[in-house]
């Protein structure tokens, strides 16, 4: 089972007709297909637009830079500016608000925590669906009562095993509940993976070589359109080593400054800028992806991301036993050094 | 020229065109993308429509202009670099892709013709495959004045009738092509012609979505620039370059030189795609932005499809492929987007 959606509804309902946020982020139904789309509401009347479902994906902790950006939700009045922003939260969001806390990017006090427990379900994978049903015209895709998922094609309702079209993240999830929240929606659960890092399995059985070829020809596919970092929640550096396209000049940058700027990465797409920038970006993220796989599902030319992710997230665990994103009060990964901290790779 | 062509024959014709760099869709993991095949290959049934259009060859994401390289401090010597004379064909080009190509044709046309993308435009032959069914449950091709059975743009056009192709030469590149391909091309039965026209017609039919008072959209778009319906369309943009450089007709593109070696000074001028949806698109050395925020970057790739391209070149710069509608991984979707222009309160 799942949380109701008349229960988030409601309470998305209150918060706005209270005043209590300035806006909250949820999620309505796209208009091009099945799938869910991030929504903004800002009026009590549009909470019935709010939906609920599997294809949920967005990890709306993301938009929470725009908040900080230049780009504001709307306009607002000056007793606007000290509410907090109301954003639903699945448990894997949640763990990347509790990076932002604990990265103090975010306060506390400037977010409202709509949590949803996933309890035994989670969200589809598109690929997996599309190898399941072939060319099938899916129009509704929703929680079975008794896990599983139930799928409405112009053929009619089927049922679908979770197994077979739960996305990875899901799989391997460790936090389908809410680890920060205001509120919780849906049962507390306590789900572990039975292999949490199973999906590393095959990729570390590889030889060296065969690993370099594997990556050579997965990121020579790369059109650098940058999805991956721009759907992060955790890239929201005003400037990015890893790309070109995020210049922080301002008016008082000086000439001087502007002609020292290094360009670390070239926009050709090839394997020497591809690796560079794919590679940087996953070293910037060690200690601080929580595994929501936006950035594989975002991959238009479909690379597998979340690979490099995980690896990762696996050496801080095993190196340094570090939980990403389960307490924004103890000291980041990169920020903080023990005694005990193995240093045997230093040579 | 109309003929047939037995699919089981397919391979046999391309091994007919030794000097051309022979394109086909691939599948890989359920996406399709063009690529170099060499002469073996067939163009699989299940093709829907690449995830990178023809545009790629045409107009490919990275292209040397020219080369520089210095010696003894002296000023760089400069060598220009045409891309090779080498043609190229590409195979099951959907009608929406072929008629983007024509749009480029005029950017890259008019009074300063761009040498480097007519070099590959001259030596592109495009084949054409009609739909049978609207590959996507997004196309929207037939409500910005294309259809399923397109012809614009295209050098020969095939059009799938069971087992075997309807073959139509459009131009002398494509006659070139068939006529290559000699014997493994049959005789059309009287009635193909027929039957062809019937697929794309009933093709046509099933293409579900459709841009509400498309006539009036120009208009309507004149007196939205400061309208705050970018804003509210833009919200969940993520500035990522998904819709810009999977889009058919999008072409604008950045030059920057790439050092090889730095001493002593060598290194190649790189033209490469860019893209509107960038913050530094636009970014003047000044620091100021003109398109400071998503919603300004929003209105200016729907007013340049929709308006700007309309008065500068009588179209829209839009073939309704669907692409930026399918891979936008926020969901925003440009038929319901023009499609509220029409209704918005201005």
């Amino acid at each position: 089972m799942t949380a109701s959606v008349e229960e988030i509804r409601a309470e998305v309902k209150k918060l706005l007709d209270e005043g209590a946020v300035k806006y909250v982020i949820g999620y309505r139904n796209g208009s091009a297909g099945p799938f869910a789309a991030p929504a903004f509401f800002t009026g009590a009347g549009e909470a019935d637009e709010l939906v609920w479902d599997p294809t949920c994906f967005h990890n709306l902790a993301r938009f929470l830079a725009d908040e900080r950006r230049e780009d504001v939700c709307a306009p607002e009045a000056e007793e606007d500016g000290k509410k907090p922003v109301g954003v639903v939260v699945k448990g894997c969001d949640s763990r990347a608000v509790a990076v932002l806390l604990q990265e103090k990017f975010v306060d506390r006090d400037a977010v409202y925590l709509i949590g949803v427990s996933c309890e035994d379900g989670g969200v589809i994978d598109e690929g997996k669906l599309a190898r399941k049903l072939g060319t099938a015209k899916v129009e509704k895709i929703e929680f079975g009562v008794d896990g599983g998922f139930v799928v409405t094609t112009d053929e009619g309702p089927i049922k679908i095993e979770s197994a077979d079209i739960l996305d990875d993240r899901c799989v391997e999830c460790r936090a389908a509940y809410p680890v920060v929240h205001d509120v919780v929606i849906g049962e507390q659960v306590d789900r572990k993976p039975e292999e949490p890092y199973g999906s590393l399995d095959e990729i570390e059985s590889l030889a060296p070589e065969e690993r370099w070829e594997f990556w050579e020809r997965e990121l020579g596919k790369c059109i650098r359109c940058y999805a991956c970092r721009s759907i992060c929640p955790m890239c929201y550096c005003d400037e990015c080593v890893a790309d070109t396209i995020a210049f922080a000049v301002t008016a008082d940058t000086t000439a001087d400054e502007k002609a020292q700027k290094i360009k670390w990465v070239e926009r050709s797409p090839d394997n020497s800028e591809n690796f560079f920038y794919h590679l940087v970006r996953a070293m910037h993220l060690a200690g601080r992806c929580i595994d929501c796989n936006e950035c594989e599902r975002a991959c238009p030319v479909d690379i597998p991301l979340r690979l490099l992710n995980k690896k990762l997230e696996k050496e801080a665990k095993e190196l340094f036993d570090y939980d990403v994103g389960f307490d924004p009060d103890v000291p980041s990964l990169i920020s903080s050094f023990r005694d005990e901290d193995p240093e045997d790779f230093i040579r | 020229m109309e003929k047939t062509l037995k699919k089981d024959a397919f391979a046999e014709w391309l091994k007919k065109l030794p000097s051309y760099d022979v394109y086909v869709p691939v599948e890989d993991d359920g996406r399709f993308n063009y690529e170099i095949v060499g002469n073996a290959g067939a163009i699989d049934e299940s093709f829907t429509n690449a995830v990178v259009g023809p545009k790629k060859v045409v107009f490919p994401q990275r292209e040397v202009l020219l080369r520089f390289n210095s010696t003894n401090e002296k000023a760089p010597e400069v060598e220009e670099v045409l891309p090779e004379e080498k043609p190229a064909v590409v195979f099951g080009v959907r009608p929406c892709d072929a008629r983007a190509v024509t749009l480029t044709d005029k950017v890259f046309g008019g009074d300063f013709a761009d040498p480097y993308y007519w070099r590959r435009r001259n030596n592109t032959t495009l084949i054409g495959l009609v739909c049978t069914e609207p590959p996507s449950a997004n196309c929207f091709c037939t409500s910005v004045g294309g259809s399923p059975a397109g012809k614009d743009g295209l050098d020969v056009v095939l059009t799938s009738l069971g087992d075997r192709y309807y073959v139509e030469t459009l131009t002398t590149r494509g006659e070139k092509v068939v006529s290559d391909g000699g014997k493994v091309f049959g005789e059309p039965a009287a009635d193909d012609k027929k039957a062809a026209e019937k697929v794309g017609t009933e093709a046509a039919a099933k293409v579900e979505r459709q841009v509400e008072g498309v006539n009036d959209l120009t208009e309507n778009l004149r007196d939205m620039f400061d309208s705050p319906f970018w804003d509210e369309e833009s919200l969940s943009c993520i500035r990522c370059g998904i819709c810009t450089y999977l889009c058919p007709t999008c072409h604008c593109f950045d030059i920057n030189d790439e050092v090889l070696v730095p001493v002593p000074l060598t290194g190649e001028r790189v033209r490469t795609w860019d893209n509107c949806q960038f913050p530094d698109f636009t970014m003047h050395s000044s620091g100021h932005n003109p398109r400071p925020n998503r919603a300004s970057r929003l209105r200016q790739r729907i007013l340049h499809k929709f308006r700007y391209f309309v008065e500068n070149f009588g179209d829209y710069q839009c073939t309704g492929c669907g692409r930026c509608i399918i891979y936008c991984p926020v969901g925003i979707d440009i038929v319901d987007v023009l499609d509220k222009t029409a209704a918005y309160e201005r």
